[in-house]
């Protein structure tokens, strides 16, 4: 229980970069007592509001949301990503599931980036950096691919998936898939932020050798992990999610 | 004070092991996967997502030797 308590206390610390600088959103952070993430968490939230409210009067008459841009706009881009999570979703869950998950799976891949995203903006942290915002999302992906697994397969069958496909092993099985999926949203909080830290990390070093010219290809590489950590979150969340509802028993497990 | 060093010693070694097994790991699912699409090119669609997969479960373990480094790190 210590240890646990000292790995939270020691993961959830600002980092150092955090309480040097200049940023953006600090006033609001000191004024509302919030903790700086938080601030930015929410900022990237009204983002993320505002643009889904901007493609939706885009596409509001029928005719509209039919007939695609044929230029490179805002509306093709959002659909352009929504088209992509989609063949994932269909590749990785099957066409009736991709049809179910895919708003959830839409969310979490387009905001996540966002907030990643938006630690490249000098002035600003993402709020992925910090433990919280990532342990956060993964227990909500653990706590609602449990619940999809219960409703679809029902309570017995969900514990059933559990057991492995012997009795005999069924006690020994039992508790390594217990372990296992408890450290399901704890790698996927993990991952994201460690990922982030240290991106955001190489960018503020070389920031603060040259600031000219020299950062540039890190801000791509940047680019890249920003969008290699949600679309791996978003790759994981949906292969839980599909384990969890498949039907017929499948012979291999990936853990 | 000695005792310090031998804990930051001890949290660098901890990340440099994760990292190198976990690399050679992940080096060696690339380059299969780059086999296989350079065998098949039309396969490559199919064979990105599940190298993603695998190289995602790999790292957690990498990931979670980097929490012990930190908590090791966090005692100096």
């Amino acid at each position: 229980m210590k240890l646990i308590t000292l790995l939270l206390l020691s993961l959830t610390a600002q980092s150092t970069w955090a309480s040097e600088g200049f940023t953006w959103l600090h006033g609001v952070a000191v004024s509302t007592g919030l903790a700086e993430h938080t601030v930015t968490f929410i900022f990237t939230a009204l983002i993320f509001i505002v643009g889904g409210l901007v493609y939706r009067m885009q596409t509001k008459s029928v005719e509209g949301s039919v007939v695609p841009d044929n230029k490179v706009s805002y509306r093709n881009v959002i659909e352009f990503i929504g088209e992509f999570i989609y063949k994932l979703a269909k590749e990785t869950m099957g066409e009736k599931e991709a049809r179910l998950y895919f708003p959830l799976m839409i969310f979490y891949f387009g905001y996540i980036f966002l907030n990643n995203l938006i630690g490249l903006v000098p002035g600003f942290l993402p709020p992925t950096e910090n433990f919280n915002t990532g342990l956060a999302l993964g227990i909500w992906i653990f706590l609602y691919y449990n619940a999809m697994g219960v409703k679809v397969q029902g309570l017995v069958g969900h514990i059933k998936h559990f057991a492995g496909p012997m009795l005999a092993m069924a006690p020994l099985i039992f508790v390594l898939e217990i372990i296992s999926h408890a450290m399901r949203p704890l790698t996927l909080g993990l991952r994201i932020r460690g990922n982030m830290m240290g991106d955001h990390t190489v960018l503020a070093i070389f920031s603060d050798l040259v600031p000219y010219i020299v950062p540039l290809p890190f801000y791509l590489l940047g680019i890249f992990v920003c969008f290699m950590q949600a679309f791996v979150f978003t790759l994981l969340s949906m292969i839980y999610i599909s384990m969890a509802v498949e039907t017929h028993d499948h012979e291999e497990h990936a853990h | 004070m000695e005792g310090q060093g031998l804990i930051a010693l001890a949290a660098a070694i901890t990340i440099g092991l994760a990292a190198l097994g976990g690399t050679a790991a992940q080096g060696k699912a690339a380059s299969a996967a780059l086999e296989g699409i350079a065998r098949n090119p039309e396969a490559q669609g199919k064979i990105f997502t599940p190298m993603i997969l695998g190289m995602a479960l790999i790292e957690s373990l990498v990931i979670l030797g980097f929490v012990i480094a930190f908590m090791i790190q966090g005692k100096i």
